[in-house]
């Protein structure tokens, strides 16, 4: 192997890192491999390069947009390279002058309760950042609302007021993140541009990982295609691996006689076939609450589609109480009529979400079900009242099954800003799960066998 | 056997009837060079297998196949002990009444059948091993193989460790239909084939269907891209699906698509009742003639390209 300068051993270097925050898995034998392999080929030839890369550091076919358009940014001519950091640093001041404008603004409209705010309200430059980004409509909204706060005599009214205009800013936070990615999109120099994944991918996969709130309508047929195509292969791949083998207690011929040969062939120590193992009992409890309907359409035609492809969910929807859904699942019709038919049926369409009392309903008539080879795979974006007390019966179920997976639709980011999501992520394994990508990723990988 | 340099190899491999890119060639030829397996995945038809055949054509060598289903284990895919011919060892040993000293005869290399994995590993020359739809396989095998594909040497308790007189070329193909292991991708040069657009499938079917003539050639080509670009069929028709079909409508000696061909032939493009009921009465045979005569230069493909490239330049200007 020939030796490179080493500067191409810090541009592969760089060129994984950059891969890496843009949610490439990329190991350190993967990348030695790469870097051997620039040996063989023709490095003045940029599409030689880029194949090799290409060859070496990506295994999967969804990660190769994510590929392309790094590639392209990175190995760019020394001017356009330039430029583009020019841009970035130019976008970057923009964006700091904002921020010290929004800071001065906000000051002086709290400057009559300026040593009355305990400090664990006064505005982070987190705040100040959502307020940069706010819709021009919504700012004026929150400066008149401080305003006129000014003339209200109430006690210390400047830590309601902050308090009052954090919890908005922090809403507001946890909106604004969801859109996150398409909007940073001019790349910082260090690691040259964390490129969301979501970002570049072929619009034709982009359904597969769109956040499932957003789908609209006229999608809807190829929403459907692609559930089925996911849910008919993922069923697929569940009967494989478990289906219970009908010649489970049989003897092993050719195990048996290999043992016995020593004794002239005369089967004295018998050999049997290995059990096979048990397929789990997957329970499904979806959250179809007014916050959550839309997103438990597609979970439910998911789970549909792995009903109808033989592999048997057990499933359940609540929003004030619980319902059992599989029967409709059992009927063999198709999803349009399904959901229909599940819609008109239930109560529990669109309603207020009270989880406590939807798994005490559970915990009473299907008390069975609470077995030690059930996995519970509940969906819900945690928003419920008495949560506390959920919890503690989420946690005392989870001892006595095999797991509880939690299928959060809202992004992990936005988290920290639930409590509710603390507390059930002591007995559960939660995973953000806002896309049919998620959805598919996580019964692939996480669900267990 | 290697000493092919990449152009040199992307010829080989066209004048093999493998049409090809560029980055396809590189894969392949890195594959070779650093001496790992190449990972080929891709939905079927698209000529996943094709690579390993043409490949042991291409360097002259023997093509060892083993094709991967659920339930394949060691002795199918590795060796096995020759029983029955043991047993009758055994009988004859009784009835001439020899010593038992002759016990470890038993064990010897005439006892053995090779399976492919072992086969591959004992050849004299380099040989091409192509493990076909290995997501078929079970997990645990699915671990045996990237140990064996890690160091290419087998243990066989009888006889001992044995390895590799010369590492074989191995591909692995794939349909995705289970997720392979990271621990296997990591091992591995990986390819990815997908759906070619018009322009090349012109060239795999003019070097593969050459008496259909030019005109034929480039409406097939059409259609099908067409269809592929069409998400709500349930199976879309892949390379070796248009082959048959440029076959098919040459035995009926066609030599341009016509609404009555079309209509007798959509079965050999569309290979479900579903999708072909789809095409007749939502896109409509006269439609999908006319959407590919009109637009001779290539229609979905390119123009989904060209929209894809607007909307990444878009966002970034």
């Amino acid at each position: 192997m020939q030796n490179h300068a080493p500067e191409m051993s810090l541009a592969i270097a760089k060129f994984v890192r950059v891969l890496r925050l843009s949610g490439v898995r990329v190991s350190v034998a993967e990348t030695m491999d790469a870097y051997r392999a620039l040996a063989w080929i023709d490095l003045l030839d940029r599409r030689q390069v880029k194949a090799a890369l290409q060859a070496l550091l990506i295994k999967n076919p969804h990660e190769r947009p994510v590929f392309d358009r790094a590639f392209d940014l990175f190995f760019l001519p020394g001017e356009a390279k330039e430029e583009l950091f020019a841009r970035w640093r130019r976008q970057k001041e923009a964006e700091e002058q904002k921020l010290r404008a929004a800071g001065q603004e906000l000051a002086q409209l709290f400057q009559p309760w300026q040593g009355y705010i305990p400090e664990k309200y006064r505005l982070t430059r987190e705040n100040l950042q959502t307020f940069t980004r706010l819709p021009a409509r919504e700012q004026k909204r929150l400066k008149e609302l401080i305003a006129q706060m000014r003339g209200n005599p109430v006690n210390n009214p400047g830590e309601l007021v902050a308090r009052v205009v954090q919890a908005a800013l922090n809403y507001w936070r946890y909106y604004l993140l969801k859109r996150e990615a398409e909007e940073k999109e001019v790349p910082s120099p260090e690691d040259l541009f964390p490129v969301s994944a979501d970002f570049y991918r072929d619009p034709g996969e982009q359904i597969l990982y769109a956040d499932l709130q957003n789908i609209q309508d006229e999608q809807l047929p190829k929403m459907t295609a692609l559930i089925r195509r996911l849910s008919a292969r993922l069923a697929g791949r569940l009967s494989r691996r478990y289906r219970q083998s009908r010649r489970s207690l049989a003897i092993d011929f050719r195990r048996t006689i290999r043992q016995n040969v020593r004794y002239g062939g005369t089967p004295l120590e018998l050999r049997y076939r290995g059990r096979r193992p048990k397929r789990p009992r997957l329970i499904l409890i979806c959250d179809v609450s007014a916050s959550m309907a839309r997103y438990s359409r597609f979970v439910l035609q998911f789970i549909y589609g792995l009903n109808s492809a033989g592999q048997k969910v057990e499933s359940y929807i609540f929003s004030e109480d619980l319902e059992r859904v599989t029967p409709y699942f059992e009927r063999r019709r198709d999803f349009a009529a399904t959901m229909t038919d599940l819609m008109n049926e239930s109560r529990q369409w669109g309603q207020t979400t009270n989880f406590y009392l939807a798994l005490e309903t559970f915990r009473r008539e299907y008390k069975k079900l609470i077995a030690p080879d059930a996995v519970f795979i509940i969906v819900s974006d945690t928003r419920t009242v008495c949560w506390e007390q959920a919890a503690g019966l989420l946690g005392e179920m989870a001892r006595k099954v095999r797991d509880v997976i939690w299928l959060n639709p809202v992004p992990a980011a936005g988290w920290p800003g639930l409590p509710a999501a603390a507390a059930f992520r002591k007995c559960a394994q939660m995973y953000e799960c806002y896309s049919l990508y998620h959805l598919e990723k996580i019964f692939q990988k996480k669900i267990p066998g | 056997m290697l000493d092919l340099s990449i152009p040199e190899l992307h010829k080989a491999l066209e004048r093999e009837g493998y049409i090809c890119d560029l980055e396809q060639a590189v894969t392949i030829y890195l594959a070779l060079k650093l001496g790992k397996p190449l990972l080929v995945e891709g939905a079927p038809g698209v000529g996943k297998t094709e690579v390993g055949k043409v490949l042991s054509r291409v360097l002259q060598t023997e093509l060892i196949r083993l094709q991967c289903y659920e339930g394949l284990d060691e002795n199918k895919a590795l060796y096995e002990w020759n029983y029955q011919r043991q047993l009758l060892k055994i009988q004859v040993l009784k009835e001439t009444g020899c010593a038992a000293g002759d016990e470890t005869s038993l064990f010897g290399p005439e006892y053995l059948l090779e399976r492919p994995l072992l086969k591959a590993i004992r050849a004299d020359r380099r040989v091409v091993l192509l493990i076909d739809e290995c997501d078929k396989v079970d997990e645990p095998f699915e671990a045996f193989l990237f140990e064996l594909l890690s160091d290419f040497q087998v243990s066989i308790p009888e006889l001992g460790t044995l390895t590799a007189r010369q590492v074989p070329v191995v591909v692995l193909t794939s349909n995705g239909e289970r997720e392979l292991s990271d621990g296997l991708r990591r091992r591995c040069v990986y390819l990815y084939l997908d759906y070619p657009g018009v322009e090349k499938e012109v060239r795999i079917l003019q070097a593969r269907v050459p008496e259909a003539g030019e005109k034929l050639i480039r409406q097939i080509a059409l259609v099908s891209g067409y269809l592929r670009s069409q998400a709500d069929l349930k199976k879309r028709p892949s390379i070796a699906e248009s082959l048959d079909w440029a076959r098919a409508l040459v035995a009926l000696n066609a030599h341009c698509l016509t609404e009555e061909n079309l209509h007798f032939t959509l079965n050999m493009l569309l290979k479900n009742q579903d999708d072909q009921d789809l095409v007749r009465s939502k896109i409509g045979l006269a439609a999908l003639l006319n959407s590919c005569q009109k637009n001779e230069t290539g229609p979905q493909a390119a123009d989904r390209q060209e929209a894809c490239r607007a909307a990444y330049g878009c966002r970034h200007a």
